[in-house]
């Protein structure tokens, strides 16, 4: 094939097979960022109408935005809170546990803790509401006093810890699935071998499948970090920020600004934080769990 | 010759033909007028009532022998509230597809007069004093914009204290005690720190488990509740929004003063709208704070008998007492309104509708089904608007009725403030605290558009 026609297949090649990736990148990443960034330094508001260029945005954020770092620090406390507990720990110790009974039995219980992710938004949302209520009308409530524990109002008393609880129990079901089909790809004869050698379950846990499913668990961990920090969907339905700010997370705090005062430059501006949170955040990922060695190839297999 | 003969009867053929076809569709001569409503079950004849203007405009047509016809095309916004509903009009207007007129919360009239959507319609209502000269002055206030009227109103509201008289029978208060208490309020002989001492006695009595309740979310009441401490929310000389240090100090003190007596529950704010709507009719609360809208509701939960003796009997109405001995007991009316785009090609005729809308016979109509109050005063005297007995009370309540002010950024106000109440209420922020919280969330995000005073 002579250089000219190599050279054309290659154009082509890229054009068929990155293409269209690349183009979608571009309009569903790149392109809403470079918006995001033009909108920042206007005065656009709920007129959507644009008077001038200013960076009006960006002095308000630094001089008068009281809000800002404590948004920044709840949604800190939240990102952690629900990883640690719930869409890693949790979902590691649900698939641990549905791997290690009977077939049918682990699939029953995996297809419970699907159930929430499989619900509608606002039907999720409103049983939690309906959970909740600090009456007694509330379903929580009526077990305790059914137990004859006084009342407990969960989102005036501990409004982070639910919607820990709320994302957790949505979230803990993907690292579930990951971490499953991990653990289901330790060629079995490794586990064999172990209990030749007379391990017990946690020492088995801890040196065949922990390690072996190193690299799901950094994925799901770089993954649900990033989807939490922007995540508010059930937040907005259930506390919508409150009481007070208590739960307003920094990706609900820019959505508050944006679309429910009009305030669309200043949500820009604020979203910009956002992105570059994201970024950092991915970097750091990628740099502490090496994340590069994860890519090059298939790491569940033991060659 | 003869060709040319031919020809010219071919040509005017043919030019005929196009002229019937060209002005075919004026001969049909139908006028569709774009009317954009939030779609909203508790008051369909909103949007309702403009198309019955339209039918009646047809038949007047029909009549006189005008062969022209007025459609309606309702586009019913499905928005969460009126405040959504007016950000996604102003997408609308901002992409060109802006209706020839709408429905919209009052308080956004300033906003949509200013960016050039809400037509001013001072010499539409002089030139038809025959439709105007019968709607209740004060509800005007509601339809300014720089001294202007932008708007219409299309219906008004009375906002009140319930309170159950049973539980104050049952504390061993007397009957003439009982049902004098509206008018020891409007005389100004009960403020606001006596009704939460009474209701402290109803909750200490074991009567009810709750003094007072309120809304949970954002809204207008507690304007009217913050104005009995002389809170006023603009500045009429300025325009800008006002807030009084003295008057949030005031009404956050007696917001604190019953969340730590008990009067108030702490968690008022995370109730569900179903729990605070159940509360007051199944006995479990002495005061709601709400409006004459939720009669009806109270009746469906069993707070009485569906009638006016039946009600009356258990349940009175209070206006916001004042603060102070001596002061004025304090009322809100949040009208809904109709407006005009400015830029429409039929502006004329849909003013024209809303001015045959806004007519005793339809808007009647519209209040009894909504449970909204009049806008004429010649409603009041119509059998049917007698006949529905809790328009009928409410009505004079409306002489105490303050308006929120038309201002572009009112919405952003109410819900600083209301992070003020709850902040205080649900002991995060102590009274001083919550009153700088306030104004500095006020100056910071509002800047040079609110002025704080003392």
């Amino acid at each position: 094939m002579s250089a000219p026609s190599q050279k054309h297949r290659q154009v082509t090649n890229f054009a068929i097979f990155l293409g269209p990736a690349i183009l979608l990148l571009f309009l569903f990443f790149i392109a809403p960022v470079i918006v995001d960034i033009g909108i920042s330094f206007t005065d656009l508001g709920r007129d959507l109408q644009f008077h001038k260029v200013t960076t009006a945005n960006f002095e308000r954020m630094v001089t008068r935005d009281s809000r800002l770092t404590k948004t920044l620090g709840i949604t800190f406390l939240y990102v952690l809170g629900t990883l640690a507990f719930f869409n890693v720990t949790f979902g590691l110790i649900l698939s641990l546990a549905t791997t290690n009974v009977p077939d049918k039995l682990g699939a029953f219980f995996r297809s419970v803790w699907l159930l929430p992710r499989m619900s509608p938004s606002v039907v999720y949302a409103l049983m939690w509401i309906w959970m909740i209520d600090p009456t007694e009308r509330g379903l929580i409530n009526q077990v305790l006093s059914f137990a004859g524990i006084p009342e407990f109002d969960m989102m005036n008393q501990a409004p982070l810890m639910l919607i820990i609880l709320v994302n957790g129990f949505i979230g803990a079901s993907m690292g579930m699935i990951i971490f499953t089909s991990a653990i289901r790809s330790i060629p079995e004869h490794l586990f064999f071998a172990a209990r030749v050698d007379g391990a017990g379950f946690w020492s088995i846990i801890w040196y065949i499948t922990l390690p072996s499913i190193r690299w799901p668990l950094s994925f799901i961990t770089v993954y649900q970090t990033l989807s939490l920090m922007v995540s508010f969907e059930y937040i907005w339905l259930i506390t919508n920020g409150g009481p007070f700010y208590d739960t307003t997370v920094f990706a609900l705090y820019v959505y508050k600004r944006a679309f429910e005062n009009g305030q669309y430059a200043y949500g820009a501006a604020l979203a910009l934080i956002l992105v570059t949170l994201g970024i950092l955040a991915s970097l750091l990922m990628w740099r502490f769990m090496d994340m590069k060695r994860m890519l090059q190839d298939p790491r569940i297999e033991v060659h | 010759m003869k060709f040319l003969k031919k020809l010219s009867i071919l040509v005017s053929t043919v030019f005929l033909t196009g002229s019937f076809f060209a002005v075919s569709p004026v001969m049909a001569d139908t006028v569709e007028v774009n009317l954009w409503s939030r779609a909203d079950r508790s008051g369909p004849l909103r949007p309702g009532n403009i198309v019955a203007a339209a039918d009646l405009l047809n038949k007047q047509y029909k009549a006189a022998g005008v062969d022209k016809t007025i459609t309606v095309k309702i586009h019913e916004n499905n928005a969460k509230g009126f405040d959504a509903d007016a950000l996604d009009l102003f997408k609308a207007f901002a992409a060109g597809k802006g209706p020839d007129l709408y429905v919209a919360a009052h308080e956004w009239i300033g906003a949509l007069a200013e960016s050039g959507y809400a037509m001013n319609l001072e010499e539409h209502i002089n030139a038809y004093p025959e439709y105007y000269s019968d709607i209740i002055p004060t509800l005007w206030g509601s339809a300014l914009y720089k001294g202007e009227r932008h708007a219409v109103p299309q219906d008004s509201e009375i906002r009140m204290f319930f309170y159950r008289k049973d539980m104050l029978r049952k504390i061993g208060k007397s009957e003439d005690f009982v049902n004098s208490l509206p008018d020891k309020v409007n005389a100004g002989e009960f403020t606001m720190m006596d009704l939460s001492k009474l209701a402290k006695e109803v909750v200490d009595a074991g009567v009810a488990e709750y003094g007072i309740i309120h809304r949970p979310n954002v809204g207008p009441d507690f304007l009217m509740a913050m104005a009995s401490f002389g809170f006023e929310p603009m500045d009429q000389a300025s325009g800008k929004l006002k807030a009084s240090k003295k008057a949030l100090m005031g009404f956050l003190s007696w917001i604190d003063w019953n969340a730590s007596n008990g009067v108030t529950p702490r968690n008022n704010t995370s109730f569900s709208w179903d729990t605070v709507n159940h509360l007051l009719p199944e006995g479990k609360a002495f005061i709601k704070h709400h409006g004459v809208w939720d009669v009806g509701r109270q009746i469906k939960f069993g707070v009485s008998e569906d009638s006016e003796a039946a009600y009356t009997k258990n349940v009175g109405w209070l206006n916001s007492p004042p603060a102070e001995k001596g002061g004025t007991p304090k009322n809100l009316s949040h009208p809904i309104v109709y407006a005009v785009n400015p830029k429409s090609s039929k502006k004329e005729l849909a003013a024209l509708l809303i001015a045959i809308a806004s007519q005793p016979y339809f808007n009647t109509k519209h209040a009894i089904g909504s449970n909204h109050t009049a806008i004429n005063y010649g409603q009041e005297s119509m059998p049917d608007y007698q006949k529905a007995w809790p328009l009928r009370m409410g009505t004079p309540m409306l002489k105490y009725t303050t308006i929120m002010p038309n201002h572009p950024d009112i919405g952003q106000f109410n819900q600083i403030i209301y992070k003020g109440i709850q902040g205080v209420e649900t002991d995060r922020l102590k009274v001083d605290e919550a009153v700088s919280f306030v104004l500095e969330e006020l100056e910071g995000e509002l800047g040079d558009k609110v002025m704080i005073v003392d």
